[in-house]
């Protein structure tokens, strides 16, 4: 099965790049003056590598987020991270701060870590499905805050948002997808540098607590860092769900070890997981491409409902 | 070093002052919910209290390594949110006594054959055997253990007695039982908690005296033949 899905992995992640409304010819690849290699280095390529490490953040942050709140349904997604994001992305359309929208999805994000910790630190037990009931109702609360948005922009305004929560990969040029490798470098890094911590994390707070760890103040730096870096991923793509949920559970169900063994598995497989839907997603025929965000959910629901079942 | 606990109070426990030795070891008896494990959690700092002192560290304050080293405490249950996490893997966690090796501390309490398993797939009593294995490795200056018989079979609780009795893998032992045979057998100093407030601190041999038994197990326990038992 590993095996099989690595070459698989490979295959799309080979064919995705060549096709499209528009094939594109090997031969003429590195023929400058040819459309193909237009197409293949100012739109495929940096799509794909759009697509490839926005979706590694994303399963990433849900095997943190799974970890750290210890409830298999906790992700950014879930708790409201995601919406924030996309909310503060809204009001940036709306003030006009269209051109920073980054910085405020970033704002949006960190916003929700930040009130989940502190209703977090109230309970008097930590309990993890109140927390996930606090981030419903988050969300909740950033979809109306949304309508609200959408009440009072003008028509363009409108469609922008309404495009940007849809989730899209449309992107030109490679100028941002240098900050998502970087933040995706970051991210990896720092998880991998805590590890070991991260494997007493996945036994339980008190275990770790005794073997030295400062849980909360770990549990801080990790929230804290994947918030940043699924901050930056939303601000360029909008919201795309159900990744960070559905990638860390498929591969743990097909590689049956513990979480802190899988930390580039999991990142690399949500890459190929998202390229792969963004490949179906451009090849159906349509007159536009269909939202990654429709085909994410088209794709990964039945088959997540599937590996549930066999389990 | 010296572990040290003045005057500590909460909803369940009450005015709790009393030292431990570095070597000494200890058994806290009680009813259910008197607060053993309550005691426990303070002692070890995952209840912040900031009144224990162990040396003179106050150990919720301080982190890592060091803080590791001074405390350990083993609950009755084996906790893993992890569903692929084996033997093996859990025990490469907080190794901190060198003088052992994870598989020599498997061949001790004879659980060798599980080392691939995964935690989640053991037995209770396997479970309580990998915690204690834990504890070899990681070696404080003082262990709490929280019931460490309570889902052994004979021969396992046989093979504790002797290595709570001999083992130099531990230093301190500060043991929370219900088995009073074990608790007498092992002769160690006895606190025994009643109405939220230590009732009981000395040694083994003033204990368990038929006369302080049946003041303060109401008649429910025998000193019969050497033996510690229960009246059915």
């Amino acid at each position: 099965m590993k095996t099989s899905i690595l070459l698989l992995a490979f295959i799309v992640l080979i064919v995705a790049p060549f096709t499209g409304q528009i094939p594109i010819s090997p031969a003429k690849l590195f023929d400058h003056s040819t459309m193909d290699h237009q197409i293949f280095f100012d739109i495929r390529l940096p799509r794909m590598l759009l697509a490839f490490f926005v979706g590694g953040i994303l399963a990433l942050g849900g095997l943190i987020f799974q970890t750290v709140f210890r409830n298999p349904m906790s992700t950014p997604f879930t708790l409201g991270v995601a919406s924030g994001a996309t909310l503060f992305t809204a009001i940036a359309i709306v003030l006009g701060f269209g051109g920073t929208s980054s910085l405020f999805a970033f704002v949006g994000a960190m916003l929700t870590v930040i009130i989940l910790f502190m209703v977090a630190s109230r309970f008097k037990t930590y309990d993890s499905s109140s927390l996930l009931l606090v981030g419903i109702a988050l969300s909740f609360f950033y979809a109306a805050a949304l309508m609200v948005m959408f009440y009072i922009s003008n028509l363009q305004e409108s469609y922008e948002i309404m495009r940007f929560t849809m989730g899209s990969l449309d992107i030109v040029g490679f100028e941002n997808i240098y900050l998502l490798v970087l933040t995706s470098l970051f991210l990896l890094s720092l998880i991998q540098y805590y590890r070991y911590e991260l494997r007493l994390l996945l036994t339980s707070y008190e275990f770790a607590y005794l073997k030295g760890v400062n849980v909360k103040k770990l549990n801080y730096i990790l929230l804290f860092t994947v918030s940043l870096a699924v901050g930056v991923a939303v601000s360029l793509t909008g919201p795309i769900g159900f990744v960070g949920l559905i990638i860390p559970h498929i591969l743990k169900s097909i590689y049956a070890e513990s979480a802190d063994k899988l930390i580039v598995p999991i990142f690399f497989y949500g890459g190929v997981f998202l390229v792969l839907c963004d490949l179906v997603g451009r090849n159906l025929g349509t007159v536009t491409d269909v939202p990654i965000g429709v085909v994410t959910s088209f794709l990964g629901a039945p088959f997540f409902i599937y590996l549930l079942i066999k389990r | 070093m010296l572990l040290k606990i003045t005057d500590f109070s909460n909803q369940i426990l009450t005015q709790i002052t009393f030292e431990l030795k570095s070597g000494q070891n200890l058994i806290i008896l009680g009813s259910n919910g008197v607060g053993k494990t309550t005691l426990a959690k303070v002692l070890c700092g995952i209840t912040p209290s900031g009144n224990v002192r162990i040396g003179n560290l106050d150990p919720s304050k301080i982190f890592g390594e060091k803080r590791a080293k001074l405390i350990n405490y083993i609950p009755p249950k084996l906790e893993i949110f992890d569903e692929f996490m084996r033997v093996g893997e859990f025990l490469e966690l907080g190794c901190f006594n060198h003088a052992i090796t994870i598989d020599k501390a498997l061949e001790i309490l004879g659980i060798t054959h599980l080392k691939e398993k995964t935690c989640r797939s053991l037995s209770s009593g396997e479970s309580q055997l990998l915690l204690i294995a834990s504890s070899l490795l990681h070696s404080a200056n003082y262990t709490i253990f929280d019931e460490p018989t309570a889902n052994l079979d004979p021969k396992k609780i046989q093979m504790l007695f002797s290595h709570f009795k001999e083992s130099h893998f531990l230093q301190s032992k500060i043991i929370i039982t219900h088995n009073l045979d074990f608790a007498y057998k092992l002769g160690f100093d006895i606190l025994f908690l009643e109405d939220k407030r230590v009732k009981f601190h000395g040694a083994s041999k003033d204990f368990f005296t038929q006369e302080n038994l049946n003041k303060l197990y109401d008649k429910s326990v025998g000193k019969i033949e050497n033996n510690i038992v229960v009246n059915l």
